[in-house]
């Protein structure tokens, strides 16, 4: 039941969002897109303890990846999907290899520089990704052949909340598994779990690449709803934004990743409507606020809370 | 391109349902650009410059009232401008969009506004293709191989007979240096050398080095306004190269009238191509930087602004010929000429992008001491050359 | 043999800018451990104080750059009393969070204050041109760079290996609470340690402003610059930053004057493989 209640309310949420904001769909499915990519940064970083500021290099790729494929191949969303996870896998894979040895300020340098390298060969090979102008043409098929995309966004919204449901369980088994539980020792102690014949760097590895899939998938969905993919799938900007939602909501838990999402998103889009120019203003604020006053995250705010009221009587 | 076409047509009905439904008789005009992060002057030079036309023509066009609604994109970030040109479209039912400041936005918007037949006026995005794609897309901007095309022709004039490329390496520059050296070697100039530059950088005493060597008789660039070009600027006056012969030849971005004073006694003598130069002679730009001056003292006219201000020029046409019938307001204005703060210029109809005059010019001090683009030479009536085979 | 000579020279005075604008987050990073991402912001405010000192108040650019640096001083030492101080304590997460906080704050004050544009600092006569070196030519303001960047290590070297404050500041860095029982006064020598730092950031940020130029995005625009730098150095030494900088600086001119098309991956590639030979940076502790 403890397990099952947060997803009820999730698919609530999810749902009343759907008709208490008809107009706004398209920034639902952004917040969507982003909780997904989240999601991942918190395998990789919140439970498996990997610090990284490269996670764009996964979403980029499978952003690309997602992006030609409908081009060139077959427009069906799932299968892009599909294309998207194996292509973020596969990065992380590669650049895991080298990445899993490193650690501290090492670490966030490398993670950066990939992604860096990434966006350079991207822009370097405009004839096949569009450089600077930016991937464009992509057209969706219909939806398991019956939905068509349509204008005011209902099914890409409603598919990228699907995708998040599935994501969500996924990780949720991922973490409660023998596996997940490795990764969370090897946060508290590597040299403990090697003693104990855990293989940290496969483990490492292994986790690396799963949130490689997951942020490749983020990465597809970003591309099949905006139909167009440009470099910034690439920056550095949507690495460290990520790594903010994940702390600001709280890191490990997952559901940290999703409320970390939505108020940074809806902080920012109401901020920035209301005062364009000064918006970063109340960003800084908020991040600040939440650093001092709870560590934990968003996710801490409750015992926190009680803490104060306890401290009080 | 293939659309469910009855779809775009009872969404276009209900959108011009809703447009003149509404009693009043309001035109409702989105405009997605940038209004925070680095790029921030071009949302707040499109706001001055619609406000400034606004001031001086008043809010009806024709018998239309026009509503203006601004959203901020932020940067160049297509996910944002699609989805706000998306909100725009489906919850404020705007019959008009505007603005655009990256390529990618404008790109991404493509498809909805064809969907949804909303004639859009871009008022920077400055690559060729983006008008392709869709019936409803106008420009008033420029395209890159407009501005670098007519500058080779001037350095041939000029006597230039060998030149080398340095440009930012990514699209605009890619666009600037072939549009350049296409028209320079056609004409009999010699490109000695063509670097690309990596867009990160921000030191190029290694550049001016290397194109010193190949002692060409001037350098031609195009490289983003901003940290970059106030560098770029710095290390052709500090490495000595006006000295050593090798002239200054670039596109009009990087010593915009916004940035124009920061690049201090080291842009002096150098020479651009652009459409627009606040220092341009005429009663029609001295009114226009008067109307702007009301709206907001201390602003400053650059190409960002006149770009949005004909961009409202072109916006009002449509309103008052075709209310919030798309393809009357589209026929209002494919063809139509006026007289711009910049000069003549005309809305192509093939092409949907303007046809206007290109400025040689040479950065000066004028009588207060200000840095100014001072037009020297004028190459009349130039069209988009980027499509053109 | 020209083309190597000019490598080497323009690659050592790039090199001595980016040793000039990091060294100050090798102070406040690697000696005090903290994960301080605002240290652009902290170079940004200095030229920001110095630019409108030059514009607004008329100074001349000496005493124009001096105020910029002790503003930024000045400022450094309650911010660090109120929002540093309490994240020494939490893990990296946490302290990239918070100084990305001071950054945003940062950047959207210098922004209301100053707006976004360019805000530039006019060299003086004897500091602008280029001097003759008879196979090239090189600007006179890399000479003072250069100039600037040996005073600095070798004031910091004896500042840190041979006075009283150098050695109650290694106490303090290794250990605080036995440091703090030997009666040194730990809160008092990071309230100094950092608003250093922060001084070395406004300098570096005035000094490396014709390269690169001062505006509101500054902090965000170069961190990863910064940020290598010191993790190629090795964290916790400054030593390590100097070498690490020149030796960048020397790499990615090479890059641009023997293949400039594939400048900035040969600067990544170049950082992974210096990283990858060497986790812990060229002179980190291992």
């Amino acid at each position: 039941m403890r397990q099952i209640l947060p997803f009820a309310v999730l698919a609530a949420v999810a749902v009343a969002a759907f008709y208490i904001f008809p107009y706004n769909l398209a920034f639902l499915t952004r917040m969507t897109i982003m909780m997904i990519f989240v999601l991942s940064l918190d395998l990789v970083q919140g439970v498996a303890g990997i610090a990284t500021l490269g996670q764009a290099a996964m979403y980029g790729t499978g952003a690309y990846a997602a992006g030609l494929f409908a081009i060139h191949v077959w427009p069906d969303p799932l299968a892009g999907l599909a294309v998207g996870a194996v292509a973020g896998a596969a990065i992380a894979f590669v650049s895991g290899l080298f990445l899993m040895r490193a650690h501290g300020l090492t670490l966030l340098m490398l993670t950066i520089a990939v992604a860096e390298v990434l966006q350079e060969v991207a822009n370097k090979f405009s004839d096949i990704t569009g450089g600077t102008d930016g991937l464009g043409g992509i057209r969706m098929a219909r939806l398991l052949g019956v939905w068509k995309f349509d204008f005011v966004g209902q099914t890409g919204y409603i598919y990228a909340v699907c995708v998040l449901f599935v994501v969500m369980v996924l990780l949720k088994v991922v973490i409660g598994s023998p596996f997940g539980l490795a990764l969370r020792g090897i946060q508290d102690s590597q040299a403990r779990m090697r003693a104990i014949g855990t293989p940290v760097t496969r483990r490492l590895l292994a986790s690396y690449g799963l949130g490689g899939a997951v942020a490749g998938v983020a990465g597809a969905l970003a591309a099949q709803s905006t139909q167009l993919v440009s470099l910034g799938v690439y920056s550095f900007q949507l690495s460290a934004e990520a790594v903010i939602m994940l702390i600001l909501g709280g890191t490990g838990r997952l559901w940290g990743a999703l409320i970390g999402a939505a108020v940074f998103m809806t902080v920012h889009e109401v901020a920035a409507s209301v005062d364009p120019f000064n918006w970063l203003f109340v960003i800084g604020a908020l991040v600040l606020a939440v650093v001092y006053a709870v560590p934990q995250g968003l996710m801490g705010l409750p015992a926190e809370v009680k803490r104060w009221i306890g401290r009080l009587a | 391109m293939k659309f469910n076409g009855l779809m775009g047509v009872a969404l276009a009905a209900l959108l011009a349902g809703v447009g003149s439904g509404a009693g009043a008789d309001v035109v409702k005009v989105g405009v997605v650009a940038s209004f925070s992060g680095p790029f921030a002057m071009y949302g707040k030079q499109f706001k001055d410059a619609i406000d400034a036309y606004v001031a001086e023509h008043g809010t009806k066009a024709g018998d239309h009232e026009v509503q203006f609604i601004f959203k901020d994109d932020g940067g160049p970030n297509p996910d944002q401008a699609k989805a706000l040109t998306q909100e725009l479209l489906v919850k404020d039912k705007v019959n008009y969009l505007a603005g655009y400041v990256f390529t990618p936005n404008a790109l991404a918007v493509a498809p909805l506004i064809d969907q949804a037949q909303v004639p859009t006026v871009i008022f920077n995005a400055a690559t060729s293709i983006i008008t392709t794609k869709s019936p409803y897309f106008i420009r008033t901007s420029f395209t890159t191989p407009q501005v670098a095309a007519p500058l080779a022709d001037w350095a041939i004039a000029q006597g230039i007979k060998t030149v080398v490329t340095s440009v930012t390496d990514y699209g605009p520059g890619i666009d600037a240096e072939k549009g350049f050296a296409k028209e320079f070697e056609a004409k009999g100039g010699k490109v000695l050398d063509a670097i690309r530059m990596p867009i990160q950088t921000t030191d190029f005493g290694p550049f001016m080095q290397r194109i010193k060597a190949a002692a060409p008789n001037a350098l031609f660039t195009f490289i983003p306004a901003g940290p970059p070009a106030f560098a770029f600027v710095k290390s052709y006056a500090d490495n000595g190269m006006a000295a050593a012969g090798i002239k200054f030849l670039g596109t009009g971005d990087l010593d915009d009238e916004t940035t124009l004073q920061t690049l201090g006694d080291a842009a002096l003598g150098i020479h651009t191509s652009f459409p627009y130069s606040a220092a341009h002679d005429s009663p029609m730009n001295a009114k226009f930087q008067a109307d702007l001056a009301k709206v907001n003292p201390g602003a400053v006219a650059n190409f960002a602004s006149v770009g949005a201000y004909d961009g409202t020029e072109a916006l009002y046409r449509m309103i008052a010929a075709g209310g919030t019938d798309p393809d009357k307001a589209m026929k209002a204005v494919l063809g139509a000429s006026w007289e711009s703060p910049r000069g003549p210029i005309t809305i192509d109809p093939k092409t949907r992008h303007v046809t206007q005059n290109m400025y040689i010019r040479v950065v000066e001090r004028d009588a207060s001491g200000k840095l100014i683009n001072k037009e020297i030479e004028t190459i009349p009536n130039v069209p988009d050359l980027g499509l053109a085979k | 043999m020209t083309t190597l000579a000019s490598i080497l020279m323009d690659g050592i005075a790039y090199g001595m800018i980016l040793f000039m604008i990091s060294v100050g987050l090798s102070v406040t990073m690697g000696l005090m451990r903290v994960v301080n991402l605002a240290h652009g912001g902290f170079a940004m405010l200095g030229g920001a104080f110095t630019h409108w000192a030059m514009t607004a108040a008329g100074l001349p650019f000496v005493p124009a750059a001096v105020l910029g640096l002790l503003a930024v001083m000045v400022l450094s030492v309650p911010m660090e009393r109120v929002l540093y101080r309490p994240i020494y304590r939490m893990g990296e997460l946490p302290q990239v969070l918070a100084t990305i906080g001071i950054t945003f704050i940062m950047i959207a004050s210098v922004n209301l204050w100053l707006g976004s544009s360019l805000l530039s600092i006019r060299l003086p006569a004897a500091m602008s041109g280029a001097v003759d070196l008879g196979f090239r030519t090189l600007p006179t303001h890399r000479l003072y760079v250069l100039g600037a960047g040996v005073v600095v290590i070798g004031g910091l070297f004896v500042l840190i290996e041979r006075t009283r404050f150098g050695i109650k500041l290694r106490a303090a860095v290794d250990h605080a609470g036995t440091a703090a029982c030997l009666g040194i006064d730990t809160s008092r020598i990071f309230a100094l340690t950092f608003a250093l730092g922060a001084g070395l950031a406004a300098l570096g940020g005035i000094l490396g402003a014709e390269l690169l130029p001062i505006d509101a995005y500054y902090p965000l625009r170069y961190m990863i610059l910064f940020l290598t730098v010191v993790a190629v150095g090795g964290l916790g030494s400054i030593t390590g930053s100097f070498v690490a900088a020149l030796a960048l600086g020397v790499l990615d001119t090479a890059a641009r004057y023997l293949f400039p098309d594939v400048g900035t991956i040969f600067f990544y590639l170049a950082m992974i493989v210096m990283l990858g030979l060497r986790p812990q940076g060229l002179m980190g502790r291992a």
